[in-house]
């Protein structure tokens, strides 16, 4: 996927604004390299978040750790 | 983007995806055509004070193809969720500039690299941090739940894309900020090359 559509992407979710920071000279093919994506969820667009629960942040459940260490 | 893809084809750059990153479990060198380990945090500017005294393993799995971190500063206490973790290095960084009060949550598909990544967990000073095997298109936490999300080099290989940017959007706080460091196409793929199910998982 080239960074300009990943960008569209991000903006369809909802991210606003996104930003394709640059690239980073990592290159796993002729045809890819790396590159920095920085992208924000806005903080009052109370619409796209309808119905999705709020308050508390619970901690995560946590996973076992292989080998009971 | 990924609707075109058969169930089957789905599941094949699964397989392939998990197999792959079982191998770079046990050591990235061979799997990976830019620089890995020390060599790949040095060229991506990785300060050195994050981790210099980071287990050498854990320093040689590194194969991220940037640095998310760069992107702007974590703060004291953020929660910070890492997806495609692999062994943990960028999950230790962020426990290391978040500090004791934050948290700091690794996600990986591949239950080798989440083995890999516990393990080597164990010779490091924090206790802020954990993994877990998720996919980032059915992220296992409420809305709401952590300030920064980061990534690096996993994005391109999850299939539904569209549903993990809106699963990553939903769990950020409102202000909340994606950091992705990721593999883009800079250039066409010869036609030969394109709408290859292998360019998954090469």
């Amino acid at each position: 996927m080239p960074g300009e559509a990943l960008l569209a992407l991000l903006e369809k979710a909802g991210f606003q604004p996104v930003k394709l920071a640059g690239y980073t000279g990592m290159k796993s093919s002729p045809y890819t390299e790396g590159a920095l994506f920085s992208a924000a969820k806005p903080g009052l667009d109370l619409s796209r978040e309808a119905g999705e629960s709020s308050a508390a942040r619970p901690e995560p459940a946590a996973s076992p750790q292989p080998g009971g260490s | 983007m990924t609707t075109d893809l058969t169930d089957r084809e789905k599941a094949l750059i699964h397989t392939k995806i998990l197999e792959k990153y079982a191998r770079a479990a046990v050591s990235p060198a061979g799997s990976f055509n830019y620089p890995t380990g020390v060599q790949g945090l040095r060229q991506l500017g990785y300060p050195e004070d994050w981790w210099q005294d980071f287990p050498p393993a854990l320093l040689e799995a590194f194969c991220g193809v940037g640095n998310p971190f760069s992107l702007g500063p974590l703060q004291q206490g953020e929660a910070v969720l890492d997806i495609g973790c692999g062994a943990g290095f960028d999950v230790a960084v962020a426990a290391h500039l978040v500090g004791p009060e934050g948290r700091v949550v690794g996600l990986d598909i591949s239950p080798d690299m989440i083995t890999r990544a516990w393990g080597l967990s164990g010779s490091l000073p924090f206790r802020n941090l954990s993994f877990q095997i998720a996919s980032a298109e059915c992220l296992p936490f409420p809305a709401r739940f952590f300030d920064v999300v980061a990534s690096n080099g996993a994005f391109n290989l999850v299939i539904d894309k569209e549903k993990a940017a809106q699963e990553v959007l939903r769990v950020l706080t409102p202000g909340g900020r994606l950091h992705l460091a990721d593999m883009v196409l800079v250039n066409p793929l010869p036609p030969e090359r394109a709408n290859r199910i292998d360019n998954w998982y090469q």
